[in-house]
């Protein structure tokens, strides 16, 4: 979909000196009649005014397409969804010239920054592979201490720890989606080496694309899990007033397992998180396609509540925190680990991806026939998008001098937010006590 | 009152540009069904209807002068005279869709405006503010009126840039040129820079990307760049600069050094900058020599020794720590601490880094201003403010919240023509041949006629900032420094309790 559309006027005179113009070839004669100029091609346009300006008859104008501005939602930003388009077709990071376009700030994740380091640390070595920077993480219960025996052998269980080589899960259990697309984030998740979070019912139409290790089912009741063939190594039940029960269900039913619990973030979350930290081993924190929860609060702020609360008792290091919801860029990934997360799951992004226009009226007259998508194609997109992101998340940690994506997890301090950068900067200016 | 306060002030010229005239607010429109009575050209008093003489038909409406629907209120109203309903008036559709939250279309124009008459444009004009929603967007001075009339050689907007006590270094206007390299920009692009900045007795940077030969007749004001990457780094050409900026980072894509796309990197280009064409060009992040202030100390001693005349300027981003950075180049020996933040820049830099890394620079100058003057240093040092400084407001908002003076870059390239499409990185660059180093584009733009537009830009500003300063009751540029009392912030909600 074109950001803007290039119109010709009826005064044209079929001079050619647009087609001269354009070095994006948005202007071509007629290749049937040479004699009159074709109709432009916005999708070429790419906003530079040469041809309005150079057309001797003023007949070319340049308007923002209606169809751009109406993309997506809230959040999700036209912006955001032809990006997420574009690192879905090419796999690669988007780079722009000419400076920032953007809002000052904005809510959640936008009034956020994070921290750069100026001489140490040579990391950008990193991002051309010269020198490894990992975005590995670990999924599991980490033993809050080890134990060894007096010749130095372990003596501490070690429970099932899953090593994934990005941090971020890919989640279709929120999503309708058709089998062809099941299937091709399936075959994603197999190329990426990550997790496919899906509903227990949504199993059968895999065919087995991939392993059973590979999925995590979610579950409503823990019944369910007998149907299940293959070693899971993580599962997930939603969270409800029975979820005791239910986690020591699933660990009586697999005890080879790790057990999760997915939760709508919320205020009254906090009297439960060191219960629940103290027998789940991943903790699934879900907010809306907004990235706001129940009341309101954005990502960035629960995040770090959760993780602060549970850093306060002695829990953190022991859980794995999942967060979902509310993930419309690259940057958000990092910025959720910076908050409090130690990996994200992939949901609304992987739809865009595949050209659903994330305007969240899911009607039968979708534009974007995103039913129709074949599964190599679902694959590759989603496949492009993980590795733009992946890269994108390489070069923040570089900026940073970070080589290890787990050494982010609830690093706040190289973090910029944006109420104490302007607290601090404005001050002692009249009415800069305030924001926005 | 002597005239060493004004040291340069260049005469402005008219210079327009026939390739900009026709981007416009408002698009009148003529049918065929005109018979060319020529009723609207003796009714419209702006001259939007011309007839060439002795020709029939009526020229193209002259959208440029035309001042809108809303004339419809004046008895000269073309549309509602034209005896075949022939006329038309509307707001233009391309209109919309050029400029952006940070560079308006208003501030566009304005910048267009001011770089073809060199006349400036009233304070409260809205091109002097973007709609970002913050920072710069939402400041304010308390200020008086501007006085009816104003005599703007009383005013003295010269900076010094030495403050450790060695050779008086001074630039008649708190504003010089950034570092834009060959390959990034056209040679024409830096040449006509390089003259705008000799006539207004300051400085323009050759960026790193070497240092082209045509540059060299402007020595005096021209700064060399050494970064990371060391491209076109020679003994002479820092013997040849009167000041040399080290780039640590820069605020558009902060600690990820430069980065030049293969498909610029002509012949021409990789030959200046000693490597191979055809390849991307990247300046590893960060200098793999420095790992210490006192590393740091080691290359500015070293540049010392080849260059003692030379002013060293250290060019840092703005993560959380700015001011302990700040001030390690201070006692490294850097007679200039250059912040550069996160939201301007010129060159190619991943979106992701545009903004989301390090502080915007609003916040950092206060800061480090403040620690500086706490450690008792500021007087010793120029604090440098850079990255999203668009119009003359934003450079007196900056250094109001505590800077000497402003590196500016992107208004440079407004004032050349530029509409901010965002395309100067890829293929063969930019296609108005402003950022681009492909001859049949770049020969687009003719030195002269740019050199006169950046002189005619920075005229403009200097008058808007006797305005404000006149407002205000000062009469010195260096007296708003620090000054955050004349700023107001215009908020909305309560944040802090």
């Amino acid at each position: 979909m074109p950001r803007f559309v290039v119109q010709r006027a009826a005064n044209c005179i079929n001079c050619g000196k647009c087609e001269r113009a354009c070095v994006y070839g948005a202007h071509k004669r007629e290749p049937t009649d040479p004699r009159e100029m074709a109709e432009p091609n916005s999708n070429l346009c790419k906003n530079c005014f040469r041809c309005v300006v150079d057309c001797p008859q003023r007949a070319l104008s340049i308007k923002v397409n209606e169809e751009y501005r109406a993309l997506g939602k809230d959040l999700w930003t036209p912006q955001r969804i032809t990006t997420i388009w574009n690192e879905a077709e090419s796999g690669a990071i988007p780079v722009l010239g000419a400076g920032y376009r953007g809002d000052f700030a904005g809510p959640g994740f936008d009034a956020m920054w994070t921290d750069m380091s100026e001489i140490v640390r040579p990391t950008r070595d990193g991002i051309h592979g010269r020198e490894s920077i990992s975005t590995n993480v670990d999924i599991g219960r980490k033993p809050p201490l080890l134990s060894f025996d007096g010749k130095g052998k372990l003596l501490t269980t070690m429970g099932v720890m899953i090593d994934l080589p990005v941090p971020f899960l890919l989640d279709v259990s929120r999503l309708n989606v058709t089998s062809n697309i099941l299937r091709g984030m399936a075959a994603a998740v197999r190329d990426l080496g990550t997790l496919l979070v899906l509903r227990a019912d949504s199993i059968n139409y895999l065919d087995g694309t991939i392993p059973a290790g590979m999925m995590v089912p979610v579950i409503t009741n823990v019944r369910d899990m007998d149907r299940i063939s293959g070693e899971v190594r993580l599962v997930e039940v939603e969270h409800s007033s029975a979820w005791r029960a239910d986690v020591q269900g699933l660990r009586d039913r697999r005890p080879g397992s790790l057990v999760g619990v997915r939760v709508r973030s919320s205020t009254e979350l906090e009297f439960e998180l060191d219960d629940l930290a103290r027998e789940v081993d991943v903790l699934h924190v879900l907010f809306d396609e907004n990235g706001r929860d129940g009341d309101g609060t954005y990502v960035r702020d629960s995040l770090r509540a959760a993780h602060r609360h549970l850093v306060s008792s002695g829990l953190r290091d022991q859980i794995t925190i999942l967060s979902s919801g509310g993930l419309a860029a690259a940057e958000m990934v990092p910025k959720s680990i910076i908050c409090g997360a130690d990996a994200v799951t992939l949901e609304t992004a992987l739809l865009v991806a595949l050209g659903c226009r994330a305007c969240s009226t899911c009607n039968e007259d979708c534009p974007s026939d995103l039913e129709g998508s074949p599964g190599d194609y679902v694959q590759h997109r989603v496949t492009n998008l993980c590795s733009s992101w992946r890269d994108q998340i390489l070069e923040m940690l570089g900026a940073m001098g970070i080589r290890d994506v787990r050494r982010l997890r609830g690093e706040t301090g190289r973090a910029i937010f944006q109420e104490d950068a302007h607290r601090d900067a404005f001050q002692g200016i009249e009415g800069g006590e305030r924001i926005e | 009152m002597s005239d060493d306060h004004l040291v340069c002030v260049p005469e402005t010229t008219w210079v327009p540009s026939e390739k900009l005239k026709f981007i416009n607010r408002y698009v009148v429109e003529r049918k065929d069904t005109c018979i060319s009575c020529g009723l609207c050209e003796t009714l419209c008093p702006y001259g939007v209807h011309r007839r060439m003489e002795g020709h029939v038909k009526i020229l193209p409406p002259y959208h440029r002068l035309c001042i809108g629907p809303s004339c419809a209120s004046n008895d000269f109203y073309c549309v509602s005279h034209c005896p075949t309903s022939s006329l038309s008036v509307r707001n233009s559709e391309t209109f919309s869709a050029l400029g952006d939250v940070r560079w308006t279309t208003d501030m566009i124009l304005a910048t267009w405006q001011m770089a073809e008459t060199g006349e400036s444009l009233p304070l409260d004009h809205p091109g002097n503010v973007g709609s970002s929603g913050g920072g710069f967007d939402r400041l304010n001075f308390k200020r008086g009126p501007v006085p009816d009339t104003i005599d703007y050689s009383e005013f003295d907007m010269v900076i010094d840039l030495d403050r450790r006590g060695g050779e008086r270094r001074r630039i008649s206007i708190p504003v010089y040129g950034g570092g834009m390299s060959y390959g990034s920009v056209s040679l024409h692009t830096m040449v006509a820079r390089a003259k705008a900045c000799r006539a207004w007795g300051t400085y323009t940077c050759t960026g790193e990307g070497g240092y082209p030969k045509e540059l060299i007749p402007y020595r005096e004001n021209v700064v060399t760049q050494i970064a990371t990457g060391l491209f076109g780094v020679r003994e002479e050409t820092i013997k040849r600069a009167p000041m040399v900026e080290f780039k640590y980072a820069q605020g558009a894509k902060p600690g990820l050094g430069g980065h030049l796309l293969g498909d610029k990197n002509t012949p021409l280009v990789a030959k200046m900058r000693e490597a191979v064409p055809n390849t991307s060009l990247f300046s590893p992040f960060p200098f793999h020599s420095v790992y210490s202030v006192e590393d740091h100390k080691k290359h500015l001693d070293w540049i010392a020794s080849i260059n003692p005349k030379a002013l060293l300027s250290v060019k840092v981003s703005t993560p959380n720590d700015v001011e302990m950075v700040a001030i390690g180049s201070y006692y490294a020996g850097a007679h200039i601490v250059h912040l550069d933040g996160g939201y301007g820049g010129t060159g190619a830099a991943p979106e992701i880094a545009k903004k989301n890394i390090a502080m915007p620079i609003e916040y950092a100058i206060p800061k480090v201003h403040r620690f500086l003057s706490d450690e008792g240093v500021r007087e010793n040092v120029t604090l440098i403010a850079s990255g999203g400084i668009r119009t003359a407001l934003d450079v007196a908002k900056a250094i109001a919240l505590g800077a000497d003076g402003v590196v500016i870059g992107t208004a440079e390239l407004v004032a050349l023509g530029c509409v901010r499409c965002g395309n100067c990185e890829s293929g063969r660059g930019c296609p108005r041949g402003i950022a681009s180093t492909d001859p049949v584009l770049y020969l687009q733009l003719d030195t002269d006629w740019g050199a006169q537009r950046i002189i005619n830009l920075l005229s403009a500003w200097r008058k808007q900032w006797c305005h404000l300063l006149a407002s205000l009751g000062m009469s010195g540029i260096s007296e708003l420094r620090g000054r955050t009392d004349l700023l107001r912030y215009v908020g909305g909600k309560e944040v802090f309790s």
